[in-house]
């Protein structure tokens, strides 16, 4: 749909719900100024459109008033490619009687694709924006099992974890759900705009704003809680003790949500906020497979076992694999005399071309998650590369 | 009366030929010096009259004009004086003419007569060998690297009076010893060695191959780890220059005049600031001036903390590490200096130094990003070998070094002469810089390599450029293993040590 086309054309949300949208967008800046925590965020977004605009309109209250009587869907700046959709819709994803939830959603990638991903089983992948290497490769095998067996993968798409569990469902091929702080036109850092295009052509993007509204702090925040509404199971992969960071699972939570997470060092601050979640009684998952079970409908034979995946592998390779699991993950300290300095690094090597290991900063290995070996079914290996063991 | 002398000048790198025209007639007392002539020479003309007087001779007292043919090259430097000198005394007929067509002259004078040495005396006995010119006359200065060149006579002239003998026939001064011309005559030089490296095993190992096949390799590890230590050892590996290779790196330090007056043995070491400027890496500026990949030539570039030097400066070694010379085109100057150097690099994995290392790296991924993206695509394309150092625990420390510079010296000359047995019908000798048609001839894997280069294709893994940098390295760690053929192993450890493909990239994007 070109960009001409599209403006003029009727939206398919209605008028009232487009100009809820608006009035948020209007508001942003006051949003941001008033959002002190996460629970006064919600409390703001709950609100109904006169209260709101008695609470964040400020001195501009009289100009948006006369604004917001005589609204026009026709005003709202529209974007090519970009739809709208309405809790009033039948395709709608969200529970409409939901007054936290937001009125209307615009959508990048199609309403037909949003329908079909919302249809499967969702699971949610967030945390920290500062994560660490291991917290990046968790997230990404994690969506990537997740995506190959089925299951819709919906997160942020702030740096760290939520980027990382993108890349990790479109590399098994798998369209993704991403949800904007901004209108879906807002600027996207370089780094991630490749990313970016590949979710507008392969996945779905989501915003609750209305195009030519830019990134505001709360808005990454606003996101959280739709992606905990798009969601069953929601997975915390790394966090800090922030409420910032832990405002998804808190929202997630408090809609009767399962939340999981992922264990990660004791002493390691990106992973306190899931520490402590699994103290609180969150369930605690290692990988795609546990996150399945977790999800009811998650069909059990879709991913192969570790332990399969290790049976098969030659024993030299497993020791390695193992040691790297268990810490020893730089060639220095694998390597242990002078003597096996080239079968260690051959069986390094081996690993990483089946894809059991990766390379993470400053030339540490890191398992890369077999638990998801992105196989769909386990009677058919080849279709996707052939078993590990055959490759080489 | 007319008389012509030999003698050379130098421009940036390269030495120009230069006659020198003397004629006196009958005039008003002058001495005028035409042909492009910078400051140093044109007050030739004091030292010359000066020195001409203090030796005993007259200075003729009519109209002199000195002509420096060609007139279109500018010269520069006082070691045109002696020639001056000597045709002013042929035009004046107190020096017969004869010899000065087959004698270079070259030095400067001082005002009581003496010769006094200048820089590149070196070049200029190779330039006047090539000229056809019978021998060089200059000071003892200046012997002793003027006689490693073969094919010419040395004639040391203490004074502008000794230059006259030897012109007239007479027998120079005594030279001082000639430079010592094999490393057994010079014994062992002290430079830093491996054995003070405790631990970093795998660092060192990997460092012996870039030793080795003279690959570029890019160190990376946490502050305070060593890289700096290592990379200083670089030269203490490799063996010593061979004597053509000794022969260019004299030269061009006997023209800068950065060195002693001697033969240069060990391997150059240039580990420039990264606040260095593109002209000072690369030459260029005034005259053309040398850049430190020149001085590097033949030897070990090292560049710490690459990604705090200027983006340019770096993109402009390109050429040099891809062609192994550099060509610098200025106003009025245009010259290819040869820079073939092993470069070695290193960098911290983050902003804060400590990504990797657990829970300390704070970075964000925008600050990740930025500090991959300043080390440009292009420069890590050309790096073969990636180096991580990291972090030893403590009784490691404690630990032996796993080898002395000595032996992994034997180790690298073994592989070496390895290599330059298998590319003697090549033009280069080091597995370096073996292009793909070279790569296609020498480099044979077995089964179990082809399959996994066949799967690291497929996956993605290797660019056609990769693939080449592995094949080059995997070539060179089976010339340290000493076998023929490259196996799956020699090509493993290969793969383990390639750069990161990720590393100008974000991590997820």
């Amino acid at each position: 749909m070109s960009t001409l086309a599209a403006i003029g054309e009727t939206p398919r949300a209605c008028r009232d719900c487009l100009r809820r949208s608006w009035l948020i967008g209007r508001l942003t800046a006051g949003l941001d100024y008033k959002c002190t925590d996460v629970p006064r965020l919600l409390d703001l977004l709950a609100l109904d459109d006169h209260q709101l605009l008695h609470a964040l309109a400020g001195t501009r209250g009289t100009t948006l008033k006369v604004e917001y009587a005589g609204f026009d869907p026709r005003q709202v700046p529209r974007r090519g490619g970009v739809e709208s959709i309405c809790c009033h819709d039948r395709c709608y994803p969200l529970a409409s009687e939901d007054p936290g939830a937001p009125r209307m959603l615009n959508v990048s990638g199609g309403l037909d694709k949003l329908g079909e991903l919302a249809e499967r089983p969702a699971v949610a992948i967030v945390g920290t924006r500062k994560a660490s290497d291991y917290g990046v490769e968790m997230a990404r095998s994690l969506a990537r099992g997740l995506a190959a067996s089925g299951v819709t993968v919906a997160s942020g798409l702030t740096d760290g974890v939520a980027v990382a569990s993108h890349s990790g469902a479109l590399e098994a091929g798998a369209p993704s759900l991403a949800v904007l702080g901004a209108g879906l036109d807002a600027a996207c850092p370089p780094r991630r705009r490749s990313l970016f295009d590949r979710l507008r052509g392969n996945g779905c993007l989501l915003s609750e704003l209305p195009c030519g509204c830019e990134g505001r702090r709360w808005g990454a925040l606003a996101g959280e809680r739709i992606v905990a509404r798009l969601c069953e199971v929601m997975v915390v992969v790394e966090a800090d003790e922030s409420p910032r960071e832990l405002a998804g699972a808190s929202i997630a939570r408090s809609l009767g949500r399962t939340v999981a997470a992922l264990p990660g060092r004791v002493t390691s601050p990106g992973s306190r906020g899931t520490n402590a979640l699994l103290m609180g009684g969150a369930r605690l998952v290692r990988g795609a497979q546990d996150v399945l079970e977790l999800l009811s409908a998650g069909s059990r034979s879709a991913s192969i076992s570790e332990h399969e995946v290790l049976g098969r592998l030659d024993p030299r390779l497993a020791e390695i694999l193992e040691s790297v699991g268990a810490g020893s993950d730089t060639p220095g300290k694998l390597i242990g005399s002078a003597d096996d300095a080239g079968e260690v690094l051959l069986a390094l090597s081996e690993l990483e071309l089946l894809g059991l290991l990766t390379r993470g900063d400053g030339g540490r290995y890191l398992p890369r998650g077999s638990l998801s070996w992105p196989v769909r079914s386990a009677e058919d290996p080849a279709a996707h590369g052939g078993p590990p063991a055959a490759k080489l | 009366m007319l008389a012509r002398a030999h003698t050379f000048t130098i421009e940036g790198l390269q030495t120009r030929h230069v006659t020198v025209e003397v004629d006196i007639r009958r005039g008003l007392p002058a001495f005028t010096i035409v042909g492009l002539a910078d400051a140093a020479v044109r007050e030739a003309r004091e030292r010359v009259h000066t020195a001409i007087v203090n030796s005993g001779y007259e200075f003729p007292g009519r109209r002199i004009t000195a002509n420096l043919a060609p007139g279109d090259v500018p010269k520069a430097g006082p070691g045109l004086d002696l020639a001056l000198a000597c045709a002013v005394l042929a035009a004046s007929e107190q020096l017969p003419p004869d010899r000065l067509d087959t004698h270079a002259l070259f030095g400067e004078l001082a005002l009581g007569g003496e010769v006094r040495p200048c820089n590149g005396a070196l070049a200029v006995a190779q330039a006047a060998r090539e000229r056809g010119l019978k021998a060089l006359v200059t000071a003892r200065g200046c012997c002793a690297e003027a006689g490693l060149v073969d094919g010419i006579e040395v004639a040391v002239a203490e004074r502008l009076s000794s230059a006259v003998r030897v012109l007239q026939g007479g027998a120079p001064d005594a030279s001082s010893a000639p430079l010592p011309r094999t490393r057994a005559c010079a014994g062992e030089v002290s430079q830093p060695d491996l054995a003070d490296v405790r631990g970093q095993h795998h660092a060192v190992r990997a460092l012996v191959i870039a030793a080795a096949g003279g690959h570029n390799s890019l160190l990376s590890g946490p502050p305070g780890t060593g890289k700096t230590m290592l990379a200083q050892r670089v030269p203490s590996m490799l063996p010593t220059l061979s004597g053509r290779e000794a022969i260019e790196v004299t030269r061009i330090r006997s023209i800068l005049g950065s060195a002693p007056r001697e033969l240069a043995l060990r391997r150059p070491f240039r580990a420039p600031h990264h606040s260095i400027t593109t002209a000072g890496l690369v030459g260029g500026g005034q005259r053309g001036w040398v850049g430190e990949v020149v001085l590097a030539h033949n030897g070990v570039l090292f560049l710490d903390e690459l990604s705090e030097f200027a983006r340019r400066t770096l993109e402009a070694l390109r050429q040099p590490l891809e062609e192994g010379q550099i060509a610098i085109a200025r106003a009025r100057h245009a010259a290819v200096y040869p820079a073939r150097f092993m470069l070695v690099a290193a960098t911290n994995p983050c902003p804060c130094g400590y990504a990797g290392e657990g829970d300390r790296c704070g970075c964000s991924e925008a600050e990740l990003t930025r500090h991959r993206r300043r080390l440009s695509g292009p420069l890590i394309d050309r790096i073969d070998l990636f180096v991580p150092v990291e972090r030893e625990t403590n009784n490691e420390l404690n630990a032996v070094p796993l080898t002395s510079s000595k032996t992994a010296r034997e180790r690298v000359v073994q592989a070496r002469e390895r290599q330059a047995a298998r590319l003697a019908a090549e033009r280069v000798s080091l597995n370096a810089h073996m292009d793909a048609s070279m790569l296609g001839r020498h480099v044979h894997l077995d089964t179990k390599g082809e399959a996994m280069m066949r799967c690291a294709r497929e996956q993605g893994l290797l660019s056609a450029r990769a693939q080449h940098r592995l094949l080059r390295v995997a070539r060179t760690i089976a010339d340290l293993n000493g076998s023929r053929r490259v196996r799956a192993r020699d090509l493993g450890a290969a793969l383990a040590l390639r750069p990161e493909a990720n590393l100008t990239a974000s991590r997820t994007a």
